[in-house]
């Protein structure tokens, strides 16, 4: 129980009469890298949702460092030290990717009508500091180039590099990725799963939804399948690339 | 970048310059005269788009309610000054000094805007802006049927006293000189003084972190959330500043009108307010600035423009074809400068989600 970072039991989500997300027990320890694999419309975007506080779960109970976090809000469970990114790219088009980064990165206080009005010298070492940060991350990801351009001239892949490097900022201890490889050029996702594989290094929790198998199996230490909603198989890669379950759900009964 | 800052600069001085003269141009009789009724009403409009460019240009908050904010200023703090109210002119010899009267106005307005803001402001988009157009007209009509307390229909009079005590000397000898309304004048160099002030403010917010977390906002609320913090509360902020600059604003109209009514704050008054933040450029501090005065040649010259035009035309056709030409030369100006006179093109904010 001790090391369990996040853990659900009997959790239920639909839509109508759509069965979204079904789960009854499972749980995330500290330090893993884990995977949620599944067909499309299995609940994995669903069952993010559901633990980021970005949609109510209709009954179930949601734990986060064994705090009862079932339908808080968002920004509460992000303080709380869980960070996402969201499957369609949302950067903040009209701020370069430096104030991308400053507002992410920078404290809830620090952002006190107040204290912006006086302009204290706490606030603007603050804001020096904060700038060294956002400027090294800018150099690990190699977006420092762009860090006066407007966010919305990025390109896609870009915008995946921002929104990670917007995430990791604060120094989260969970990141919750959603489809972090979605729309990325080979090159560029080489290097995305390289620096998702080093912050899981470097001991962030780590919970990933990818479609990208190949890339899945490759850096993730326990992988979660999901179909419609339900866990069909849970276990470390070469244990659900056998998993008869599985290989049902991607490529259906009859087939093989 | 800067080289191109000062361009669209230069441009919104020249045109605002050129609408000017104008007025010197189609009034060769009383146009200085003219041109201060003009400046009033744009520096009281001006600073009320100020305020609105805060909702939407800085937060995304499609505001539709501006005159509301506009009104609860101007009804608080004459209200709580000496004045007289409703059909017999009942008068309320009593009351508070102006400045004191004004704070807990402009204060009153923000409260409103916290009080709207609280159920309405988790709208989006047109929601909201659906949301505040219904609450101001609720104001508007609880104001006309409280006849009691704001005189209703009757409205309030005998107030621009408490304002115009204060009216140093040299106004009064400058009016005289020029067959200005001294008190106009007053009012004119107190709507341009808040103008600055409420500028150099929300000059030295725009670039701070809490300016920053408000545009975040502005562009993605769900990573605003996501980033840990707290949307609903920002835009709460911001709802209140920018009703608190509203709620200036209408005072100072009130001082202009010297008597006040129910029917100042119609729809169409959030709708100018609307019309001169668009023209000056969404999202620039000083661009409602340059946009009121254009608007307000554009309202106030087309009717000459339209007698030039029509020699023939009797006063009704007239009316008809200045309107006219007001949606037209606010159409050319969209047209050719899409995101206003001092509007970033990289910030165009027209595009709502």
């Amino acid at each position: 129980m001790s090391n369990k970072l996040i853990s659900v039991s009997k959790l239920k989500k639909s839509f109508g009469g759509l069965k979204a997300v079904d789960v009854d027990e499972l749980s995330f320890e500290e330090g893993e890298l884990t995977s949620i694999i599944g067909p499309n419309g299995a609940g994995k975007t669903t069952f993010f949702d559901l633990i980021s506080g970005f949609q109510n779960s209709d009954s179930g109970e949601i734990y986060l460092k064994e705090k009862n976090i079932s339908n808080s809000q968002p920004y509460k469970i992000a303080r709380m030290g869980m960070v996402r990114t969201f499957q369609l790219t949302k950067v903040f088009d009209r701020m370069t990717v430096m104030e991308n980064l400053l507002f992410s990165g920078s404290d809830v206080s620090n952002e006190s009508f107040v204290k912006s009005i006086i302009k204290s010298r706490s606030q603007k070492s603050y804001e020096n500091d904060l700038k060294q940060k956002a400027s090294e991350i800018m150099d690990d990801l190699n977006i420092s180039h762009m860090s006066n351009a407007y966010a919305r001239e990025l390109s896609g892949g870009q915008k995946k590099l921002l929104e990670l490097a917007r995430s990791i900022i604060n120094e989260p201890e969970i990141l919750l990725l959603d489809e972090p490889l979605a729309g990325v050029n080979p090159k560029l996702a080489e290097d995305i799963l390289a620096l998702i594989k080093k912050l899981s290094d470097s001991g962030i929790t780590i919970l990933m939804v990818e479609h990208n198998i190949e890339a899945v199996m490759k850096i993730s230490n326990r992988i979660v399948v999901l179909a419609e909603g339900s866990l069909i198989a849970d276990g470390n890669p070469n244990q659900i690339r056998e998993d008869k379950n599985v290989i049902e759900a991607y490529l259906g009964k009859d087939d093989e | 970048m800067t080289e191109k800052i000062s361009k669209r600069v230069i441009f919104a001085f020249v045109i605002t310059s050129l609408s000017i003269y104008l007025v010197f141009v189609l009034n060769p009789d009383g146009a200085l005269r003219i041109l201060l009724n003009l400046l009033t009403f744009a520096g009281i409009y001006g600073l009320s788009a100020i305020g609105l460019n805060v909702h939407f240009g800085w937060t995304g908050l499609l505001n539709f309610g501006h005159a509301s904010f506009m009104g609860v200023g101007a009804y608080v703090t004459l209200l709580l000054m000496p004045h007289a109210a409703g059909r017999e002119g009942e008068v309320t010899s009593t009351g508070l000094p102006f400045l004191v009267a004004l704070i807990i106005g402009i204060m009153s307005a923000a409260l409103f805007g916290l009080l709207l803001g609280l159920p309405a402001i988790r709208l989006r988009g047109d929601y909201l802006a659906i949301v505040t157009i219904a609450a101001a007209e609720i104001f508007r009509l609880l104001v006309r049927d409280l006849e009691s307390i704001t005189g209703g229909v009757y409205g309030i009079i005998n107030y621009t006293e408490n304002f115009q005590q204060y009216r140093p000397m040299f106004i009064d000898k400058f009016s005289e000189s020029n067959a200005f309304s001294p008190s106009q004048a007053w009012v004119c160099l107190a709507a341009w003084v808040s103008i600055l002030l409420t500028v150099l403010f929300l000059k030295r917010l725009n670039n701070s972190p809490w300016g920053r977390a408000l545009r975040a906002v502005r562009e993605d609320e769900d990573a605003v959330r996501a980033m840990g913090k707290n949307a609903v509360w920002l835009k709460l902020q911001s709802f209140m500043l920018g009703a608190g600059i509203a709620g200036l604003s209408g005072v100072l109209l009130a001082f202009n009108y010297g008597s006040l009514e129910t029917t100042v704050f119609v729809p169409l008054l959030t709708f100018y307010v609307w019309a001169i933040m668009i023209l000056g450029g969404v999202g620039s501090i000083t661009g409602p600035i340059f946009g009121s005065i254009l608007f307000w040649v554009i309202i106030s010259e087309t009717d000459r423009l339209a007698y030039l035009l029509f020699e023939n035309a009797n006063g009704q056709q007239l009316a008809g074809v200045r309107f006219l030409l007001v949606g037209l030369l606010i159409m050319l100006l969209m047209i050719f400068r899409p995101s206003g006179l001092l509007g970033k093109k990289e910030e165009l904010l027209l595009d709502v989600k």
